[in-house]
């Protein structure tokens, strides 16, 4: 791959004796939709806020194509920010709002208006362009401040939680809707969001963020199923975690089990570790490498499947097991049926405990 | 008692009171200003127009003029001033403002004619500030202070800019902070910032300040008398003249009534600024 795009070399902040983004290296490249996931308080935000210029840096540099931008103030950055409570101008109409950007880079009138109009057409609000934001909806303000950020063309469009304050359904179609736009204009898009979801619906690579760190940067298949630490493995999606112990050289559940695994296992023995399954790993009624009793406790019922909870003797909680609809069609399974489950050597991950 | 009654038992005592004692004052103003002066000073009850007329005659129409230039001038002094102290105190941190707005109220708590005494002894020919000036150094003929249109001007502005202070401070502290960074961010410098953003937002407090400033000083009678020295006349120091010494009533009346007109207007006007800015508020959910 060529050069990155946006280079963020061992960016530090901190506010007092407190760092909010703690040492952060990382490459996003030209086109790319990039997300960054995190809990509330793991420094995502601010790390979108020094990339947009509203936060200096403690330490480290951030380069755009190969110069650095660290000192530049945001108003003469290439970069546009569409912000979590869209920050739209009140005294403005929808067209004004989106016509303020290209003013700032006195571009002459005429062309002002092709742009304003082309992107209304975009997102389909040409019929609103008159009118104030506090007369629309909230997926219409939404789609206005996506447009005022877009119209500009920067190099970099910053998402803060774009999709945070739509409800669920508005949600999933607006995933989609910022993929196409994301294509469409070929800008490199980084999204904030505490969605996990959404994260992996929308980007092209994924990075989870603690406490200021990045935890795990990859694909949203990466992420999901090769997690590399427990917090990530927990963090995204759902996931099984069986207690076991080292020893032999073999990961051992408290009933003296052998757990197959194909991954490498580098704990000492002796020392507590658990093996993490993904729900829809766990298959009835097939041998496999690794094999498990109990009594379903509990069905939940989502229509497209059934997440089963097995209790069994070798945790504290129960396992959760996914069986589709039509498997369960062929199973039949009910609450107090024992029930035995398998899975493959190679979906077993083993983290430290 | 039914729920739907209760807010209006609640509310009688203050309406009585305004009724009362400000509704029924300013109907019998009103009536009076139609009477005819009687010979002696008292009133003759025979219609008439004239007392009208006479408030627009060049010799009072001037005064009145006069007393709207010096508003005018305290009231954009005030505004000017009170929105920048307003602008510092909004942008400090949140748990400093309210103890500097209290601050900035404090001369509240004294006395109107105490604190009018005080710049007396401030612009007085020996007075403070003519004194700070030559230990400065300066030297020479000192411009007179006291007793000018400039001291009640300041007097007007010193009395009043806490009422702009609170009111442009309302709208600034209200101020999405992230609007003013995203006009940031869509490439406007701090000053285009304030001018296309920040103050458009902001005009109603700049409004309701304004007015009530002009408001107050208009009709303002003790600091033109006491820092004009009667050296001129405003308005109020007419009305208060015609009512207390002249004895004609009616022409009080009259003065009194088209300077309640005036600030009438001069609301109503303040309320559209601030219903225009606001947008109409037309809220659609969805």
């Amino acid at each position: 791959m060529t050069r990155p795009l946006l280079s963020l070399q061992n960016v530090k902040k901190c506010f007092g004796t407190i760092a909010a983004v703690d040492g952060v290296t990382l490459d996003i490249h030209e086109n790319e939709f990039f997300a960054l996931l995190g809990a509330s308080g793991s420094g995502k935000t601010t790390l979108l806020r020094m990339l947009a210029g509203f936060e200096d840096l403690t330490a480290g540099d951030i380069l755009l194509e190969g110069t650095s931008i660290a000192n530049i103030p945001p108003n003469r950055r290439p970069v546009n920010l569409m912000f979590q409570t869209y920050a739209l101008f009140p005294h403005m109409t929808v067209a004004q709002n989106i016509a303020y950007g290209l003013e700032m880079d006195k571009l002459p009138k005429a062309q002002i208006k092709t742009h304003v109009d082309e992107i209304l057409q975009v997102i389909q609000l040409a019929h609103l362009a008159k009118r104030k934001p506090d007369q629309l909806s909230g997926g219409q303000r939404q789609r206005v401040a996506l447009a005022r950020a877009l119209v500009k063309r920067p190099k970099v469009l910053l998402l803060d939680e774009p999709l945070g304050a739509l409800d669920k359904k508005l949600r999933g179609e607006m995933q989609l809707e910022l993929k196409r736009l994301q294509h469409e204009f070929g800008i490199t898009f980084i999204v904030v969001t505490h969605d996990q979801e959404e994260a992996l619906v929308m980007a092209d690579r994924v990075a989870i963020m603690q406490d200021g760190a990045l935890l795990q940067v990859g694909t949203p298949h990466e992420i999901y199923e090769f997690p590399e630490t427990r917090f990530a493995a927990d963090f995204i999606g759902v996931m099984n975690f069986l207690p076991v112990k080292v020893s032999r050289g073999a990961a051992h559940t408290s009933n003296g089990t052998r757990i197959a695994t194909d991954k490498p296992l580098d704990l000492p023995d002796g020392s507590a570790a658990v093996a993490a399954i993904r729900p829809e790993r766990l298959h009835v009624g097939i041998q496999s490498d690794n094999m498990l009793t109990g009594e379903i406790t509990a069905i939940a019922y989502h229509g497209l499947d059934l997440l089963l909870h097995i209790m069994t003797p070798l945790a504290d909680t129960p396992i959760i097991s996914r069986m589709t609809a039509d498997v369960a069609d062929h199973h039949n399974p009910a609450v107090g049926q024992q029930i035995t489950v398998g899975w493959s050597a190679r979906d077993t991950h083993i983290f430290p405990a | 008692m039914t729920n739907d009654r209760r807010p209006l038992i609640l509310m009688s005592p203050a309406l009585l009171w305004l009724f009362g004692l400000m509704v029924v004052p300013c109907l019998l103003i009103l009536a009076l200003a139609f009477f005819r002066r009687g010979l002696y000073g008292g009133i003759e009850y025979t219609w008439t127009l004239e007392n009208i007329a006479l408030v627009f005659d060049p010799l009072y129409f001037k005064i009145f003029m006069k007393s709207a230039g010096i508003a005018g001038l305290a009231a954009g002094i005030a505004s000017v001033l009170g929105y920048a102290a307003a602008y510092a105190i909004a942008s400090m941190p949140r748990r400093h403002q309210p103890m500097l707005l209290f601050f900035a109220v404090l001369p509240f708590w004294s006395n109107y004619l105490v604190r009018t005494y005080a710049w007396i002894v401030l612009l007085n020919r020996e007075g403070l500030i003519v004194n700070l000036a030559r230990w400065f150094g300066f030297e020479g003929e000192m411009p007179k202070l006291l007793y000018t249109e400039s001291a009640v001007v300041i007097g007007l502005v010193y009395n009043y800019l806490p009422f702009v202070i609170l009111s442009c401070y309302a709208p600034l502290s209200r101020l999405n902070p992230e609007i003013a960074e995203a006009s940031r961010d869509l490439g406007a410098s701090g000053w285009k910032t304030f001018r296309r953003i920040t103050l458009p937002m902001t005009v109603p407090g700049i409004a309701t300040g304004f007015v009530f400033v002009f408001v107050l000083s208009i009709g303002n009678f003790v600091t033109p008398a006491l820092l004009g020295g009667g050296q001129f006349q405003m308005i109020g120091n007419l009305v208060y003249a015609q009512f207390l010494t002249a004895n004609d009533w009616p022409f009080g009346a009259a003065l009194s009534m088209v300077l309640i007109l005036v600030m009438l207007g001069l609301l109503m006007l303040q309320a559209v600024v601030t219903e225009r800015a606001s947008g109409g508020k037309k809220q659609i959910d969805g």
